[in-house]
């Protein structure tokens, strides 16, 4: 059901009105590429884009914060927690980084509240943009279920048709922020019987758009790598593997963060702070005595694919891989997630 | 008692050198934390009573093995700073050269005066206790590991990728445009300045691991459309790498 309908130019003006009160990030061309980037000015934004080469967590969870910073130069220890609360606005995100983003609001929710996402998180809107079809070759995201996102945003837009070469797009709400701001606008309009019907034909060419890649249902995954621990497959990939870590710093759902102090020179103050992290990184599950608990190629490859298509989904409810092949397209050895699990299905 | 630091310099471009004297923002800090008793780029006193000696340039002539030797007796801890002083630098791609004519080649009629060897890494010949890589040594590592020793903290080089912090910078890899670079098997602490920027890496922080090496190998064998021996020469500009085949 769709909630209201609005023109491109329209949407773009309360755009606008929306950067007046927030910082907007969305996709920008740059090398034939696109790539999320903080824009000044709407225009700069282009929501025709096909997809972005990382998908917006760093605005969420930078690669590189200060947690705190900390001070003892007056004969007393004080520490100051560092919180970003600057209000932000996602235009343009796709349903494979809404999908993503959900599940890093529960991980950094969960267990152990995370104040410094979280605070970014309360102050973020997020509008997405549906996709009719595949945005690039490659992609699994119907596999994985990511190409939908029935919730995560303040606003989706559907693209139903042109109208005098001027997108007309289908919005649902997703919030009570998102309603809000959009409904601020006189120039959306309540949808009538036949958008409904526009949006229900859009609904069947997205299904019939999207092809299946693998030979395993996604519900059918976590039971197909419990058989395949000792499959002899991950030390013949692993073969080919550099653990540059390129697949975990390029995924949207990757969360894992190293944490570290810097002291000023004074030797008296300086800061905590956390990076990103990446479990094929062969420091990375190394603990004190040196003991390293995944210290082969192989055995961190198998890590990567048991956490995106089993481990997560199976601690969370929450798929841990959205199918949007970041990490196949960044892999310098040209490894493929797909074809990974399309040889395990063979195998087995 | 502020530690007593030297620095030296054997056959290179005393880049690395400089590049302490180019921190300035934190030059004059870190002089009120340690203090300089050698340094023939900054300074004319000389004293050979020195806690932590850094030394950059590769062994590549007699007088240089002299002098590491000295400089290994003098400096309680000795750090190789650049690619010279812990890979051998630019300066062995001379070892793959015939002696009689790059000597004639850089020294023209003078080259009876210039004796020269095989250009080696300073742990080549002597113990060395830190390295700092890369072309120029990065100056911001330089800051971190003087704050280490200070603090009595261990210190320890990235032991990932350079891919690691050119991903976090949010570039386009340049493999996505067939550009084989050496970021995936290259320590990084560089913040991927190259790639940035658009060049490919060229290994100046020398290789990561062995296992890292012979991925390599396969992919190149393997996976991508390239020269095997125009990547083996990227290899060895920085002398990260000097074998003649990948494993």
């Amino acid at each position: 059901m769709l909630d209201r309908i609005i023109k491109q130019s329209d949407f773009m003006s309360v755009v606008r009105e929306l950067s007046r009160q927030r910082r907007l990030v969305g996709p920008v061309a740059r090398e034939d590429r696109y790539f999320y980037e903080v824009v000044d000015e709407p225009s700069k934004l282009d929501l025709s884009f096909n997809y972005c080469v990382y998908g917006p967590r760093a605005f969420l969870f930078p690669p590189t914060e200060t947690l705190f910073t900390f001070d003892q130069r007056d004969g007393h220890f004080e520490a100051k927690p560092v919180l970003d609360n600057q209000p932000l606005a996602f235009v343009g995100v796709h349903p494979c980084d809404i999908n993503a983003i959900r599940l890093l609001d529960h991980v950094f929710a969960e267990d152990h509240r995370d104040e410094h996402y979280l605070t970014r998180r309360e102050n973020t809107l997020i509008v997405g943009i549906d996709c009719l079809k595949p945005c690039t070759e490659g992609v699994f995201c119907a596999d994985m279920h990511g190409n939908e996102a029935k919730d995560g945003f303040d606003v989706m837009l559907y693209r139903l048709h042109e109208d005098n070469d001027e997108v007309v797009f289908g919005v649902v709400f997703g919030s009570k922020a998102g309603r809000e701001w959009m409904l601020y606008s006189r120039a959306c309009r309540t949808p009538t019987a036949m958008d409904e019907r526009e949006f229900e034909e859009y609904q069947r060419m997205k299904a019939a758009a999207f092809p299946r890649r693998l030979k395993t249902q996604f519900e059918e995954l976590p039971a197909l790598l419990d058989r395949s621990y000792d499959s002899l497959l991950w030390e013949a990939t692993a073969r080919r593997c550099y653990s540059c870590g390129s697949c975990n710093l390029s995924c949207p759902t990757c969360y894992c963060f190293n944490i570290y102090d810097e002291v000023d020179m004074s030797l008296d103050s300086g800061a905590r702070k956390r990076e990103w992290d990446g479990c094929q990184l062969e420091g990375f599950a190394e603990v004190a005595g040196e003991h390293n608990f995944r210290p082969k190629t192989a055995s961190r490859l198998r890590h990567r694919i048991y956490r995106k298509a089993k481990w997560i989904l199976e601690q969370t409810g929450i798929p841990g891989c959205v199918g949007c092949a970041r990490c196949d397209r960044a892999c310098t050895a040209k490894i493929n997630s797909v074809e990974i699990y399309n040889q395990l299905a063979e195998e087995v | 008692m502020k530690p007593k630091i030297a620095i030296f310099s054997l056959t290179g471009c005393e880049g690395c050198s400089l590049a302490i004297l180019e921190l300035e923002d934190q030059l004059l800090d870190i002089l009120g934390a340690v203090e300089i008793v050698n340094f023939r780029e900054g300074m004319t006193e000389r004293s050979w009573d020195i806690d932590i000696g850094f030394v950059d340039g590769a062994v590549s002539t007699p007088e240089d093995e002299k002098e590491i030797i000295r400089f290994r007796e003098s400096c309680k801890t000795l750090v190789a700073i650049g690619s010279c002083a812990c890979l051998g630098g630019i300066n062995t791609l001379k070892n793959y050269q015939p002696e009689d004519e790059y000597r004639r080649y850089v020294y023209g009629d003078k080259a009876i005066w210039f004796p020269t060897i095989a250009a080696r890494a300073l742990s080549a010949v002597v113990k060395v206790d830190y390295e700092l890589p890369g072309c120029p040594m990065i100056k911001e590592e330089f800051v971190r590991f003087v704050k280490c020793m200070l603090t009595g903290r261990p210190f320890e080089l990235p032991d990932y990728a350079v891919c690691v912090e050119c991903k976090k910078k949010g570039n386009l890899c340049l493999y996505e445009k067939g550009v084989i670079c050496l970021g995936p098997v290259t320590r990084a602490g560089c913040d991927a300045i190259c790639p940035s920027f658009g060049s490919k890496c060229e290994g100046c922080r020398g290789i990561l691991g062995h296992e890292a090496l012979c991925a390599a190998g396969v992919n190149l064998r393997e996976q991508y459309d390239v020269s095997l021996d125009d990547v083996l020469a990227d290899f060895r500009l920085f002398g990260a790498y000097q074998e003649k085949d990948l494993p």
